[in-house]
């Protein structure tokens, strides 16, 4: 325990820095989301094919081999990268893939006669979609989102390998050096440790999903009487 | 700044590529087998409401699923290593691999169990069925069918996520490439054939899922 205790400030601000790219990765994936996954539900098919292409394809390399490209593939085009850099990129064109996955379903949630009403009321097309179809979209996928957060929380662990100074980075920093130092290995101590923090703060963001998905249904509920299914996209696990 | 893509190189490293390919197949499947196992045995305690080993099975699943896998790998390799337990880097990822993908199956197959309808299980309660036949004989090959997807999803990741090996020193697919990288730097041609390959991989097994699930709906269809 003394062990965790002495680099209680390297660890903290190793944690700090993992949330900081969690957010800032949460709201590039958020960007990134919004516009595949309106280009998922898009008339367009080639748009639809696009979008379909984008998450398929980011969705299936192992995010590992995507942070590794990004960092040592970005000298090629003449720009240097950061760990931190790399890892924002990565992470949030994995994280849109995601979450395009989640506005798609959000939107293919509303009922279709929603949409029928609004045209036969002869609304144009972009009021049709900012006063009818995204206010009932958008809600929905608020729950997933938080869980998309929880997921973005864990993909940070991976920017330790391209040598980001996060939370499980200093946790590595501290082994080896203290390895080095005396001989003797805390891995499973500090390592254990790691889980333990990580587990407290994924498992409050999922008590939180939970919390809003009830709240979500029973305000459904009042209103229409039925709660509608809460789109549940097939999850990412990391 | 001009870079001469060299289909050539790739050809050259084929067969370290293919060792690394065979070698990420190899723990994949390995895991995906335990992973299996343990799933189905941890659904079926938590479906039998075992006292202790149900709450025990539920924490296991809960935590595991709310860790990042890396630390996980680390935590078994080093840590374990660190107490006594030393492991070789194929076994610690087969052990990793298969604790974690064993915690979502265990949601997959209970899923399934969940989706077995009430009916049969009074029916099975009025034949007098112990819980253990009832286990056995209805919600196994049931229950099993109905998850059978998720279950390959499940699999899919875990043959994706065999690629976080690399950081504990595993000879697979991307280990051998980032291997090439650092020696030859030929960054572009590398990571183009591992992505080919996790791609086709993925892909493939993706759309059988896919196909799987059709043929398993059949019977249940009008």
């Amino acid at each position: 325990m003394d062990i965790i205790l002495n680099n209680l400030p390297l660890l903290w601000t190793g944690l700090l820095r993992t949330l900081e790219l969690a957010v800032v990765t949460l709201v590039g994936s958020t960007v990134i989301s919004v516009i595949f996954g309106l280009a998922g539900v898009a008339r367009s098919r080639v748009l639809r094919l696009v979008s379909m292409a984008y998450v398929e394809f980011f969705r299936d390399i192992p995010l590992i081999v995507n942070v590794l490209f990004v960092y040592f593939g970005a000298p090629l085009i003449g720009v240097s990268l950061d760990p931190f850099g790399a890892a924002t990129i990565s992470f949030s064109l994995w994280g849109g893939a995601n979450g395009a996955e989640i506005v798609r379903s959000g939107f293919n949630a509303v009922p279709r006669h929603q949409e029928q009403s609004a045209m036969a009321l002869g609304l144009k097309p972009w009021e049709i979609m900012w006063y009818v179809l995204a206010p009932q979209a958008l809600l929905p996928i608020i729950p997933p989102f938080t869980g998309l957060f929880s997921l973005l929380i864990q993909a940070t662990s991976l920017a330790s390998m391209v040598g980001a100074m996060e939370f499980f980075r200093s946790a590595q920093i501290i082994v080896e050096r203290t390895t080095m130092m005396t001989g003797f290995s805390p891995a499973f101590m500090v390592y254990g440790f790691v889980l333990l923090v990580y587990f407290v703060i994924c498992a409050s963001l999922s008590a939180l999903t939970k919390l809003l998905e009830k709240r979500l249904s029973e305000r459904q509920t009042r209103r229409r009487g039925t709660a509608a299914p809460i789109p549940q996209p097939a999850q990412e696990s990391i | 700044m001009s870079y001469d893509f060299s289909l050539e190189y790739i050809f050259e490293n084929a067969p370290l590529l293919l060792d690394g390919f065979l070698m990420t197949i190899w723990v994949s499947v390995i895991s995906i087998a335990i992973s299996v196992v343990i799933g189905v045995c941890g659904a079926a305690i938590r479906l039998l409401r075992i006292p202790v080993l149900s709450q025990l099975v539920a924490a296991y699943v809960h935590f595991i699923r709310s860790t990042p896998l890396l630390p996980q790998i680390f935590f078994i390799f080093y840590g374990l290593a660190s107490i006594g337990i030393p492991l070789s880097s194929f076994w610690a990822g087969v052990l990793a691999l298969s604790i974690w993908g064993g915690a979502y199956n265990v949601e997959n197959v209970r899923g399934g169990f969940l989706a077995i309808s009430k009916g049969l299980h009074e029916a099975a309660e009025s034949l007098a069925f112990s819980p253990f036949h009832y286990l056995w004989l209805v919600a196994v090959p049931l229950g099993v069918r109905v998850s059978l997807p998720s279950m390959l999803n499940t699999a899919v990741s875990v043959l994706k996520n065999s690629a976080y090996l690399q950081a504990i020193g595993l000879a697979e697919l991307t280990f051998v490439a980032m291997d090439k990288v650092s020696l030859e730097f030929r960054t572009l041609e590398m990571f183009a054939a591992i992505g080919v390959l996790y791609l086709g991989l993925v892909l493939t097994l993706s759309i059988l899922v896919r196909e799987l699930e059709k043929v398993l709906q059949r019977p249940f269809r009008p």
